[in-house]
């Protein structure tokens, strides 16, 4: 219902002019608010947009952002194919718990913590516990039809009570140069954790946008009974997005807590499925399924760290981050709502109809 | 004892034919968590109980209440909003945001009836804020309200990031007033908490199954976004809205009460509460989907849970071992209540 009035609607759009064509898109509010973010920044504190080159790295706030805005941007590009199939994965806060506390505690164990070796095996375990636990996900939504809001809920709870299983409670600390540089080295002057990002999101691009997959999925979220009708697997997709996003989970897991390499199990990921899900709503994702933006999910992961940055800037506590956040978050799905279009076309209409003296009704013609 | 406390919800829910085939099929979700209540007591009954104390008395059906009081207040709400297929994540941030507006109005001198006053209009705000996204701008529930869930937040961080306490002797008053029935193990409490509890579920169950507003409540989560509703000339509109309003109004009781049992206001109370007012509600049977659903299973589902957190703790087990059991046996009830009722298509 919705998505035909969205066309219809895009179609009258499409004979306006490039400005209402611009708005429309689903990008445009979310780099509205970003840019009008980073302005304000750059206006409170003069030399923040600056990025300086020494040492063979990139530095300056915004690397900084990007460098913070990799860990929501891996929970966000898996939640949002969860998300296009019309579910939800509230686990992935108690996933990232459980990923590091893994890796760390095996790190730990370990006699050689500082080899390369070993840390590919400690990133291996935590990223293949990830995936167990996604296809865990995966089978309680498809296997056992539970509704993925609560099937994933209970992963949520009991997680965190398994991270601190794993680390008895304690907060696990090892030294180890090569996974602290998967949180805070860099590969070409570029932060790890963007290229980490980076790569994930060229890989889902090419998985879902250069295959079908992506427009199966986008299929299963609009109608799943038609879908299947349709000859569309749609046990096997759903089941793989809750893997996907499983193993990205862990991935940011131990993206987060390398740079400290200190596992918290009971607050590393607290609350960040939420921050993930804001993240794939401000790039324009629908909650209700179907078609799914990971281009706008990562405009969304930069919004909401520059959020917590801008806090910080403006001197205020950084407590108040998500009294922001939710004004951010509000303003934009508002922009993007249908009936916000309606008001904005009609008033503009109207203006021009007053200006120029041209009937309304030709106008729209 | 217990069979007096269990029974009549039981008998209400499971509906008048004897025979049980002829269960009418929407009560049996119902039914499941009653018989898991009554199985759960009788567990602890065995495994629990001291040659001179049994582990079912009044005492803990008065803990059960009194620890839990809030959370039927919440639920109640939750039920309506999930009801229409919406949820509410805002609640246990609304709940820390009433508890410090209570503790700086206290403070500042603003007389109790009008404090206890403004505290139910933040709830009501809070929850037309997310009724108006939802219904007007066709915003996600689950967005809306989380967005209203962290806007919430952010305001108890600006108020306070550390915990006022409440020092009004009438609010004291308020909270030790109570009457005490029975002695020793046989001991009920009745205090101000409870008796809010029993008119907000009463008042609940009338209005969902009495009014023509209850019957709306149900029209809108028939799957088809209110379409049909609409066309009945029912009020959609004012229902979808009046649903968070009427759940942002209980979070604004839940938060009184909460501010009463702690006599204070602190600006982490309630992370996570959200969970735990969906929890009981889904175990009470009501669908996430919407349109199936009764308050008084909500309110079983608030026992069951409350319950499972009195067996675990008695248990003696780690904190870590509460988190994985409570998510197992989330696991097993939705399990159930599968097995027990054949769901509706998701379609």
């Amino acid at each position: 219902m919705p998505h035909d009035a969205q066309s219809q609607s895009r179609e009258v759009v499409d004979r306006q002019n490039i400005l209402v064509r611009a708005t429309s898109h689903h990008m445009f509010w979310p780099i509205v608010a970003l840019v009008v973010l980073l302005v304000l920044c750059q206006v409170m504190s003069p030399g923040f947009l600056a990025v300086t080159f020494t040492d063979g790295h990139f530095f300056g706030q915004l690397v900084d952002i990007l460098r913070t805005a990799a860990t929501p941007a891996l929970l966000g590009l898996g939640m949002a194919l969860v998300i296009a199939t019309g579910g939800v994965d509230l686990s992935v806060g108690a996933v990232m718990a459980i990923s590091l506390s893994l890796s760390l505690t095996f790190l730990r164990g370990s006699s050689s913590p500082d080899s390369v070796g070993t840390v590919a095996v400690a990133v291996l375990l935590g990223l293949v516990v990830a995936l167990v636990i996604g296809a865990f996900n995966g089978f309680l939504v498809v296997g056992l039809k539970i509704q993925p809001f609560i099937a994933t809920m209970i992963l949520m709870v009991a997680g965190r009570g398994i991270a601190m299983l794993v680390t008895k409670a304690q907060i696990t600390t090892v030294t180890s140069p090569p996974f602290k540089w998967l949180g805070s080295g860099f590969v070409l002057g570029i932060p790890t954790p963007v290229i980490i990002a980076l790569v994930v999101f060229v890989a889902l691009t090419v998985l879902t946008r250069w295959t079908a997959f992506g427009m199966l999925l986008e299929s299963v979220g609009i109608n799943a009974e038609a879908s299947r009708l349709a000859g569309v697997p749609s046990r096997t997709l759903v089941w793989s997005t809750y893997i996907i996003c499983g193993l990205l989970a862990g991935l940011a897991g131990i993206v987060y807590g390398a740079p400290t390499m200190a596992a918290d199990a009971n607050n590393i990921g607290l609350m960040k499925e939420m921050d993930a899900i804001m993240c794939v709503v401000l790039g324009g994702t629908r909650m209700s399924g179907g078609k799914f933006y990971l281009s706008g999910t990562l405009v969304g992961a930069v919004i909401l760290t520059t959020i917590e940055r801008a806090v910080i800037v403006f001197h205020l506590p950084s407590q108040t981050a998500p009294l922001f956040k939710a004004i951010v978050v509000i303003a934009v799905v508002v922009a993007q709502s249908s009936r916000f279009r309606d008001w904005a076309q009609e008033r503009r209409l109207r203006r021009q109809a007053g200006s120029d003296s041209i009937p309304a009704e030709k106008v729209i013609v | 004892m217990s069979r007096v406390d269990t029974e009549p919800l039981a008998a209400s829910s499971a509906a008048r034919p004897r025979r049980l085939p002829r269960i009418d099929r929407r009560f049996l979700p119902v039914l499941g968590a009653s018989v898991v209540l009554v199985l759960m007591l009788l567990i602890g009954q065995l495994r629990y109980s001291t040659p001179h104390r049994g582990f079912i008395s009044l005492r803990l059906f008065s803990n059960l209440v009194a620890d839990n009081s809030y959370l039927l207040v919440l639920a109640v709400g939750m039920t309506f909003v999930i009801l229409t297929g919406g949820i509410d994540l805002s609640v246990g941030a609304v709940v820390a945001l009433v508890g410090l507006v209570i503790a700086v109005l206290l403070t500042a001198g603003v007389p109790l009836p009008v404090v206890l006053l403004i505290a139910l209009l933040v709830g009501a705000v809070c929850g037309t804020l997310i009724g108006i996204m939802v219904h007007y701008f066709d915003v996600q529930p689950f967005i809306a309200s989380l967005a209203v869930m962290f806007l919430a937040r952010g305001l108890c961080n600006i108020i306070s990031v550390q915990s006022l306490s409440i020092t009004d002797p009438g609010f004291g008053r308020l909270a030790s007033w109570g009457i005490k029935l029975g002695t020793g193990s046989d001991v009920f409490r009745i205090n101000a908490s409870l008796i809010i509890a029993v008119i907000v579920i009463v008042a609940g169950f009338l209005i969902l199954h009495y009014t023509r507003v209850g019957r709306t409540v149900y029209a809108l989560g028939s799957g088809d976004d209110g379409l049909a509703a609409g066309l009945m000339g029912l009020p959609v509109g004012f229902t979808r809205v009046g649903v968070y309003v009427l759940s942002g109004v209980c979070a604004g009781i839940a938060g009184i009460m909460f501010a009463l049992y702690t006599k204070s206001g602190f600006n982490l109370t309630g992370i996570g509460m959200e969970l735990d007012a969906i929890a009981p509600v889904a175990i009470g049977g009501t669908l996430l989907i919407g349109g199936s659903g009764f308050v008084l299973g909500s309110v079983v589902g608030v026992f069951v849970y409350g319950l499972l957190q009195v067996i675990i703790a008695r248990e003696g087990l780690d904190s870590w071992w509460t988190k994985v059991l409570i998510g197992v046996f989330l696991l097993i009830f939705v399990l159930l209540q599968r097995v027990v009722s054949a769901r509706r298509s998701k379609g």
